[in-house]
């Protein structure tokens, strides 16, 4: 068992790392080309921000059939599983790129052309150090995100069909499938110890620099070490580049299209059921779909408001102890990234008893953690120390000071951490409202319930049209309602 | 300096920008020509001038006009920015380095160049700085030395005293005239955007003198003074009245 676990962790590890690498690449490449090219950005930001709020869970099954058929179960279902991660880590990755090289002074590309820096160089000197915060900031959400998809992507069934790739999130699944306590109580200390790890060695250290809290004694040099690491081979890739005197222009229209890998293969799948199964029933499924939206509908929006009750607080307190504030960002890290898959053993006891609060707490896990780190994370480094000095010298406590300081400098975070959650707390629903491990069974009805069974039955017509038609309500819902709020409420409070 | 060698043509050049609804013409028909020597283009702001510059810079495409380099090569063009420009991850030297760097100039020489051209401007001390470690002044210099380092043959000023205390600029004025005088740079030429006429005259050789929106050119003057110069001298003054006439 011994052996087996330290495969399942090394093929987890290198998937987790795979994803990350790509989604980097991606970020940089996509979020420079839409900062620098108006077309590009005129077609990519709608795009993607559509596929950011998308249920990409729904869709999934049939992603991987479609490459398992073309591809074989080996490298088919490798890739899936390795995009399935993609797509958990990528997308606040691309938007943290953006926003910060399109918010670089326009003096600074004049520069740039006069003196006719390469793109390599530019990459290098520009573009990449403008987005070093944001990017690192994004990849401590992303990192977590992605553990926790990580068992989806290893376990994924379509109808008699299941796949399952070796690595610790099918380890633990299939422990708890066995009852295998023993194992499973292995996988899961092997897991939390791994993204414990990973995270004290790689983040933790970034998330002092930025948000000023305490930095464990015994870690700063192995981040040194990483640091060093990084850029030198940082600078590797870019001497290696200055010297083939890479031209990418035509490359980098090119590249942009990679996100767009994932909806292009899901449009391919729309066109794999005939057409004629699929007008026929359409009545039928959107009928379906209206009947079950409604509780969903509900539960995201009550998911939402909890998340904010969370993370509100502890941001508080955070800002008057640094104390909290590291165990807080510690421990948000750690339980942000443990998968649905751990939780449901561990929750066991009372899923029968409660089978609501376990439906609440997988739709919680994949919702509040954005709103949490958006807070923690990037709000916490608009309390300016001005701002907090300000407040001291007036006097500024108790209601008056969370009313007039707190929530004002926090408030663009809170939005869009709250953006990003809602998209997180409709795809969690599919996890979340049926559950089926082991000898437990829990149905609590609902859309994401709906296209769970949908996919055990492997109706893969019906999925796709139950996925279109949250993925439209989802869209709809965020122009019509949630943007505008936004607009108001950013343009009435964000403080400069 | 003599002008008699032409080291750049001018001709015809005119500029368009599209704004939503309308066209805003920038440069009206502009043509000089720039031999061995210190060339101040004077104009109100907002009148065209480092849209001029830009284009001479060959960043910016002209609606029509031709710009002609009679150098016998590329030309190396220095250009110093109104703002520093620099960029803030990066160290002097780092940022010295990098029009070097963006030549196909190896890492080691490059180093050793734009050491040298910091020298010239009198940061020699401190290459290891970041640029939010430094004044106004210092960073204006890098930004100076960043121009000076690829060895150019033109060297392209927008407005690069505008933004300091007076005192720094009355420096760094006398600084870069020593430059252009002594020829440690091996420049052709220089061309000073600015709305300074003092500046002007005490600089330069010859003055362009634009007129508001679009740009014309509305008078050349030839500053025949001897260096050095200083505000306090007859002839200044009157040269500076004298232009002045020709501004408002
Ligand atoms: N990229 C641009 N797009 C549209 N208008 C521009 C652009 N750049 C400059 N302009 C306009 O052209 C005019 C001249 O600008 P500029 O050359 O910067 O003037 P100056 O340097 O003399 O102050 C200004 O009215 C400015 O608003
Ligand atoms: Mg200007």
């Amino acid at each position: 068992m011994l052996y087996e676990l330290a495969v399942a962790t090394l093929m987890s590890l290198y998937r987790m790392f795979a994803a990350y690498l790509l989604s980097l690449f991606i970020a940089l490449f996509t979020g420079i080309a839409m900062a620098r090219n108006r077309a590009v950005e005129a077609v990519l930001l709608p795009i993607l921000d559509v596929l950011q709020s998308v249920p990409i869970l729904g869709f999934f099954p049939i992603v991987l059939v479609l490459l398992v058929d073309r591809l074989g179960p080996g490298i088919g279902g490798e890739l899936s599983a390795i995009i399935l991660i993609v797509t958990s880590l990528v997308w606040n990755m691309i938007f943290g790129v953006y926003a910060s090289v399109k918010s670089l002074d326009p003096s600074i590309d004049l520069m740039a052309n006069v003196y006719k820096l390469p793109f390599p160089l530019r990459l290098a000197a520009v573009y990449v150090p403008a987005s070093k915060t944001s990017i690192i900031s994004n990849s401590i959400i992303s990192w977590a995100g992605g553990w926790f998809f990580l068992t989806s992507a290893e376990v994924i069934s379509m109808g008699s069909q299941t796949y399952k790739l070796v690595g610790l999130g099918s380890f633990i699944f299939d422990a708890t499938d066995r009852g295998d306590i023993q194992a499973l109580t292995a996988g899961v200390t092997v897991l939390f110890l791994v993204i414990l790890t990973t995270y004290l060695l790689l983040w933790n250290p970034a998330v002092v620099r930025y948000t000023g809290l305490k930095i464990l004694p015994g870690v700063e040099s192995s981040y040194r070490a990483v640091d060093r690491a990084v850029a030198s081979a940082w600078r590797g890739i870019v001497k290696a580049m200055l010297r083939l005197r890479v031209k990418i222009p035509g490359g980098v229209a090119f590249l942009t299209l990679i996100p767009l890998l994932p909806a292009s293969i899901w449009l391919s799948g729309a066109g794999a059921p005939s057409f004629s199964t699929w007008s026929a029933n359409l009545t039928y499924y959107l009928y379906m779909f209206i009947e079950n939206v409604w509780v969903t509908l509900i539960r995201v929006y009550a998911t939402l408001l909890v998340s904010l009750l969370i993370s509100l607080p502890l941001s508080y307190l955070s800002v008057r102890s640094r104390r909290v504030g590291f165990i807080a960002c510690t421990a948000g890290e750690l339980l942000s990234s443990v998968p649905a898959v751990v939780w449901w053993p561990i929750l066991l006891p009372i899923a029968f008893t409660y089978p609501w609060f376990v439906m609440f707490f997988v739709y919680l896990q994949g919702a509040l953690w954005y709103v949490y780190f958006n807070v923690m994370i990037f709000g916490l480094q608009y309390m300016k120390k001005d701002i907090l000095e300000l407040a001291e010298i007036y006097g500024v406590k108790g209601s008056l000071y969370f009313k007039s300081i707190f929530l004002p400098a926090l408030l663009p975070s809170i939005l869009a951490g709250l953006l990003s959650a809602s998209g997180g707390a409709w795809n969690a629903s599919i996890a979340a409202e049926y559950i089926a491990v082991g000898g437990l069974k829990i149905d609590m009805g609902g859309v994401g319930s709906l296209i769970d069974k949908l996919a055990a039955r492997g109706d893969s017509a019906g999925l796709l049209q139950v996925a279109l038609y949250m993925s439209l309500l989802i869209v709809l819902l965020d122009k019509l309602v949630w943007s505008r709020l936004f607009k108001r409420l950013g343009s009435r409070y964000v403080v400069e | 300096m003599s002008s008699s060698e032409v080291v750049l043509s001018i001709r015809g050049l005119s500029k368009k920008y599209k704004v939503p609804g309308r066209e805003v013409l920038v440069l009206d028909n502009i043509s000089f020509d720039v031999g061995e020597e210190f060339i101040a283009i004077l104009g109100p702001s907002g009148c065209g001038k480092s849209t001029l510059l830009r284009i001479i810079a060959g960043v910016e495409k002209p609606d029509s006009g031709v710009i002609e380099f009679r150098i016998g090569h590329e030309p190396r063009i220095g250009f110093v920015f109104q703002s520093p420009t620099l960029l803030p991850w990066m160290t002097v030297l780092g940022n010295t380095m990098l029009p070097l760097l963006a030549r196909g100039v190896d890492a080691g020489e490059a180093r050793e160049r734009a050491r040298r051209a910091l020298t010239l401007v009198g940061l020699g001390e401190f290459e290891d700085f970041y640029p939010n470690e430094l004044s106004g002044g210092m960073k204006q210099r890098v930004n100076i030395a960043r121009a000076l380092a690829i060895e150019p043959d033109i060297l392209l000023l927008d407005e690069p005293f505008s933004n300091l205390d007076p005192l720094t600029a009355e420096t760094l004025r006398s600084e870069v005239v020593d430059l252009w005088l002594t020829g440690v740079v091996p420049l052709k030429a220089v061309i000073m955007v600015t709305h300074n006429v003092e500046e002007a005259v005490l600089m330069s050789d010859r003055i362009i003198i634009l007129s508001p929106r679009p740009a014309k050119i509305v008078k050349e003057v030839r500053i025949g003074l001897k260096r050095p110069r200083s505000r306090k001298m007859p002839e200044v003054q009157a040269l500076v009245d004298e232009v002045y006439s020709y501004v408002s």
